[in-house]
């Protein structure tokens, strides 16, 4: 009998500690269900600024429940056009086909540019054959064109045809003939906005000229964690690839940026020729508010207060990313509460 | 091999006769023998290195941080950065795991082995149930998306997660290891001789009294072992949770909510949190906060493992 009451009171320990643990040990988890709760979705970019930001806000207003995701730009504007978010972090403005969707569910938002971001060409350190690449260039080695090319000089000859059909005066002149190397490209992939944003700042012009569908080679490594794509550009000796500037910054002593020319000479990304979109490949950040939570739910608009205060902006910088010189824009927009797509990029 | 008279040729018996005493082994024993040692001594370094570069990772933040990495929450400064939100997910999983897989998965075996009639019925669930085993992980992750998602969402556990919460990553975390529960129950119950049953029946003990007094606090040893176990898996898996919808961001639950605001809420479990500190843009994440968030979630393992052959020692019977 000895040992089927030692077995019972076994089991009956581990629930017990269990149970414990499950009723105590949830003190860092989850988020109320009432009105004093903030839902955050959208940009794995500017998921690091949100986030900081929520924490800072969180450690004011303890009695605020608040949660922050990243699963991507599109992603994001799926969930808050559905109601689902009250804050999209986005690192492209808003499309159509999304803002038609919002209308359809009645959601109005306020779009409000938060920082500059420079997408960064990266190779790898050892690379000192290739320090500066045009937009014609790019769209050679990683365009719709170049499937299956193994080696950078296989791209020679797509070169001299691209430069020759469009205007290399906007997109930069080619800088052939390339090394004869080893092209292993890795970037994020289609559901990133940064992937949206490489495709329509260095793709897609070129893409129409040539009568070609605006997107990237698909036989590339694509990663939707951009840890993995920096490993992957430091792994190669002749590596290619693209993410945001924070990432290049974290990883300054693996990685190597290359200059962007679009036909005013060769730019490296810095902070400042970021904020002044100089550098070709500038792009802004956004958060996207729904208004109606914003107008309802108290702590919505008292954490985008706090959002656009000198304190809560110290995050863009914290996170990596270049804050504009002026906040006002985004400031009297907020307090004025215009709804809508400003369309006027920089 | 044998003479025309019968006895043994004199060759073959030597050769017998030396491999019995070890010596004059073939030059091919000897490589199988070595070969058979590399897969073994590779198997293990490859462990070795594993273990090395974690703990290798994890030490700076043990020394600096020591227990409170431990017993802080979700940040995203590194220097504040913990795992106790996903401890605390990971253990409400586990209870529910517990609490539903236990009870059915034994509840099954039970029946299976003491109460169907064989034949191809029993046959065909058997064989279902060990191919359930063997199922990927992620497609239970896709039936939870599914079902269980839903489910709870539509029973009224919710909350404002829409039922991505830790009630649905339970629910199928339990679905998950139920095959292996079942599995590993009926064996133990399969190990109790029959012997203990004719003697029960003997002396005039109805089915369910040989069950209750007799099979179950027999195989009981068994059991608890294989259902530990089956713990360390819920433990461990990452695929399911994240199709379901756990949060690989940051999130904070407000400061004075009930225990049920907590469970429907966002959650988070530890191979999540090393998930998403592999992709934060702060080096020190990937570097020295992974691992460490690492060598917690073994610490846990290897304590529930431990946990199943100390009970597996101290209970098992022979008979």
């Amino acid at each position: 009998m000895r040992p089927r009451a030692t077995a019972t009171a076994a089991i009956a320990a581990f629930a017990l500690i269990v149970a414990a643990c499950a009723g105590g040990g949830t003190t860092g988890g989850d988020t109320d269900v009432g009105g004093g709760s903030i839902a955050i979705s959208g940009s794995s970019t500017v998921e690091p600024i949100s986030a900081l930001v929520a924490e800072a806000f969180k450690s004011q207003n303890p009695d605020i429940g608040i949660s922050v995701e990243g699963p991507g730009t599109g992603d994001g504007f799926a969930k808050f056009c559905n109601g689902e978010t009250d804050i999209s972090d986005a690192s492209r403005p808003i499309k159509d086909a999304e803002i038609a969707t919002c209308e359809a569910n009645g959601i109005e938002f306020i779009e409000l540019h938060i920082a500059t971001d420079g997408l960064s060409i990266l190779t790898s350190k050892q690379n000192d054959r290739i320090s500066c690449l045009s937009k014609t260039d790019l769209y050679a080695l990683t365009g719709p064109e170049s499937i299956g090319m193994a080696t950078w000089s296989d791209a020679d000859e797509l070169v001299s045809d691209v430069a020759a059909t469009v205007d290399t005066a906007a997109f930069g002149p080619p800088h052939a003939p390339y090394p004869d190397a080893p092209l292993v490209i890795t970037g994020p992939g289609e559901e990133s906005g940064t992937y949206d944003t490489y495709v329509e700042l260095v793709l897609e012009p070129i893409a129409d000229a040539r009568g070609q569908e605006a997107a990237t080679r698909p036989d590339y490594t694509a990663s939707a964690n951009d840890n993995v794509i920096i490993e992957g550009i430091a792994g190669s000796d002749s590596s290619l690839g693209w993410v945001g500037y924070a990432f290049f910054l974290a990883n300054e002593d693996k990685v190597e940026a290359i200059a962007v020319d679009a036909g005013n000479g060769c730019v490296e990304p810095t902070p400042d020729t970021i904020a002044s979109f100089e550098y070709p490949l500038s792009r802004p950040l956004f958060i996207y508010v729904n208004a109606q939570r914003a107008a309802e739910n108290p702590a919505v608009a008292a954490f985008v207060d706090y959002y656009l205060s000198d304190g809560g902006l110290q995050a863009v910088v914290d996170a990596g990313y270049v804050a504009l010189d002026d906040y006002t824009e985004a400031r009297t927009r907020w307090a004025d509460r215009t709804t809508g797509s400003s369309d006027a990029r920089p | 091999m044998t003479t025309a008279d019968g006895h043994p040729a004199s060759r073959p018996d030597a050769d017998i006769v030396d491999a019995l005493r070890g010596r004059g082994l073939g030059v091919g024993a000897l490589v199988f023998e070595g070969a058979l040692l590399v897969a073994l001594l590779s198997a293990l370094s490859i462990l070795l290195v594993l273990l090395a570069d974690v703990v290798s990772g994890a030490l700076p933040t043990f020394r600096t941080r020591g227990i409170g990495f431990v017993l802080s929450g979700l940040s995203l400064s590194p220097d504040t950065a913990g795992v106790l939100t996903g401890i605390a997910g990971s253990v409400t999983i586990a209870a529910i795991v517990v609490a539903l897989a236990f009870p059915v998965g034994v509840a099954a075996a039970l029946y299976l082995e003491e109460y169907a009639e064989e034949g191809w019925g029993t046959t065909l669930v058997d064989t279902t149930v060990r191919n359930l085993a063997g199922v990927p992980s992620i497609v239970y992750g896709l039936l939870g998306l599914a079902v269980f998602v839903p489910l709870v969402d539509r029973i009224g556990l919710g909350g404002v997660s829409h039922g991505r919460n830790v009630i649905a990553a339970g629910i199928t975390m339990a679905v998950l290891v139920l095959p292996i529960v079942i599995i590993t129950s009926a064996e133990a119950i399969r190990a109790v001789p029959q012997t203990i049953r004719e003697a029960g029946f003997g002396v005039g003990a109805t089915r369910w009294e040989v069950i209750r007094h007799h099979v179950l606090p027999s195989a009981l040893p068994g059991i608890l072992t294989g259902t530990v176990l089956t713990l360390a898996r819920a433990l461990g898996e990452t695929a399911p949770l994240l199709v379901i919808g756990v949060a690989t961001g940051y999130f904070a639950p407000p400061a004075n909510v009930g225990v049920l605001e907590r469970l429907t809420g966002p959650y988070t479990a530890l191979p999540v949190i090393v998930f998403s500190w592999s992709r934060q843009t702060r080096p020190e994440f990937l570097e020295t906060l992974a691992p460490a968030a690492i060598v917690v979630l073994l610490g846990v393992l290897f304590t529930l493992n431990g946990a199943a052959v100390w009970l597996r020692n101290r209970h098992d019977r022979r008979w």
